[in-house]
């Protein structure tokens, strides 16, 4: 999907953030080369190390339906960006006749570059119906640490898997080469998400990519054991359960379904800080912002 | 389909072909293992996993079978489709297993007959989806009659696999395959409906892939994945 090929709706918005992360004297400088309302940046906020950290915001508090948005980065060669949401992304429902919003994402890391992109979990309400595409472009030495955690709606209404379609598909390649794809088609409507073939008992699910272009086999190995070991420790049977798993090539991934969402924000933070110290030797430094 | 193909697809498929698929469980070990796939629950389990991991290994098998027509691009598109395949396959036991069987597929289809477009470079990756479409194709049987054996190969396989791991019995075993015939059909026809479409490809099966991924941390383990 593009943005492009949704119809235009005058009731709809469509927004526009086309970001660029570039060096300036070994520090991460954010140029913001277009932002269209209801997506906008403030600041950037430096990080140790020469990072730069941006919030992206959503003025109109969510995702409402048949919104059209795109969010563009670029991250140049040896920059390294951190980018995360100011808070849970809620996708609105759809009144009868509306498209369904989408959201396109598209992220581009040169050479020796880092994007870790951090963001809260989805929140589909009853009567969504919504669609993501995040497309994801490596280059040689790139790094990424992206997440993704997606609600089954607004549990404390009673609201559990009441939405009517969330279509999510990610594509990470490198020199267009696939290292991992993902198209997801969730109609709890018509394919119930309780079957065992796909969340069982479980609500929340999740997905953390970790990937270094160029690294060795052997490297990602012990990573994914690394990873399996935390993994054992955070699952609770029953509750939360965390695996890893080596992709094909370059990177490893995390998966986790859980009954609630806190268990899975709190894992992820510890994947992500053996990750970090694994690939990169640092401690990452959290986004600013209160969990 | 005259009567040979329909002879060699039926060996192709058959549980007997020694490609090693019974030594696999692609995580349904540690789902039975975990607690979350009890025999009561089997069939609804299948009839669902065959919408996910079903529809979208039958788009790659039907996907491989058009390659065989394919002309000079045969090389680089049969290694597009089979990266694809390992992009789609996040669990690293299922994608080595599904490898592993792909491999061993055509070594023994080189034993049976010459196709030469089954000869692979050193280190190459490829998909026993992939593989039974392309074989499908070069052996000329109708694409229908290949999808179909394909899932009822693979349905096969997990059912065997659930009666080393549970207290299923063959008659039991026998019924749920059976009763599974429609949901192959059902599965083969969205495949065919929808699988040049660039959204074809898509399964959602965290618990499947979770499981998988949890399968080498078992104390004891019957299965290589």
């Amino acid at each position: 999907m593009s943005l492009g090929e949704l119809p235009d709706n005058p009731a709809t918005v469509r927004g526009r953030l086309d970001l660029l992360f570039e060096n300036q004297e070994g520090q991460t400088i954010l140029k913001v080369r277009r932002q269209e309302q209801p997506l906008k940046v403030v600041r950037a906020f430096p990080l140790p190390g020469g990072g730069s950290l941006v919030h992206l915001h959503n003025l109109s508090g969510g995702v409402l339906g048949g919104d059209k948005l795109e969010v563009r980065v670029e991250v140049e060669p040896g920059t390294k960006a951190q980018l995360t949401s100011t808070g849970a992304t809620r996708l609105y429902r759809n009144l009868p006749g509306v498209e369904a919003s989408g959201q396109l994402y598209v992220f581009s890391i040169g050479e020796n570059g880092l994007l870790e992109y951090l963001p809260d979990q989805l929140i589909p309400f009853a009567g969504t119906r919504y669609r993501q595409q995040t497309r994801i472009e490596l280059a040689e030495g790139a790094g990424l640490f992206w997440w993704e955690t997606v609600a089954p709606g607004r549990e404390a209404r009673g609201e559990v898997f009441d939405y009517d379609l969330l279509e999510l598909s990610v594509a990470l390649t490198k020199g267009g080469r696939p290292l991992a794809l993902e198209q997801s088609i969730l109609e709890p409507k018509l394919r119930p998400l309780t079957s065992t073939a796909r969340l069982g008992q479980f609500r929340y699910f999740s997905t953390f990519y970790m990937v270094k272009v160029g690294l060795e086999k052997t490297a990602w190995t012990r990573l994914e054991t690394c990873l399996n070991d935390l993994a054992g420790q955070l699952s609770v049977p029953g509750e939360t359960l965390w695996g890893a798993s080596c992709l094909w090539s370059d990177g490893v991934v995390v998966r986790s379904v859980s009954r609630n969402g806190r268990a899975i924000t709190r894992g992820l933070f510890e994947m992500w800080k053996l990750g970090k110290q694994e690939l990169y030797g640092q401690t990452p430094t959290l986004p600013r912002k209160i969990y | 389909m005259d009567g040979l193909r329909l002879l060699q697809l039926l060996q192709l498929a058959d549980s007997a072909l020694p490609t090693g698929a019974l030594s696999h469980s692609f995580g349904v070990e540690s789902l039975v293992e975990e607690g979350f796939l009890r025999v009561e629950g089997l069939e609804a389990f299948l009839t669902e996993y065959l919408k996910e991991n079903g529809l979208l290994e039958a788009n790659f098998c039907r996907q491989g079978f058009h390659l065989a027509k394919s002309g000079e691009d045969f090389s680089r598109e049969w290694q597009n489709l089979n990266e694809r395949v390992s992009a789609f396959k996040p669990a690293r036991e299922s994608r080595q297993g599904s490898v592993s069987l792909g491999k061993r597929l055509i070594a023994l289809a080189l034993q049976l007959d010459d196709f030469p477009r089954l000869r692979l470079n050193a280190g190459q990756q490829v998909h026993y989806c992939a593989v039974f479409g392309l074989l499908g194709g070069l052996l000329e049987v109708d694409e229908e009659a290949a999808v179909l054996a394909y899932l009822q190969q693979t349905t096969g396989s997990l059912i065997s696999a659930c009666q080393r791991l549970m207290a299923l019995g063959q008659g039991q075993a026998a019924l749920i395959n059976w009763r599974l015939k429609p949901a192959m059909l059902k599965t083969a026809q969205a495949s065919r409906e929808n699988w040049q479409e660039a959204g074809a490809l898509q399964c959602f099966a965290p618990l499947s892939e979770l499981a998988s991924m949890r399968h080498p941390n078992l104390r004891t383990r019957l299965f290589i994945s």
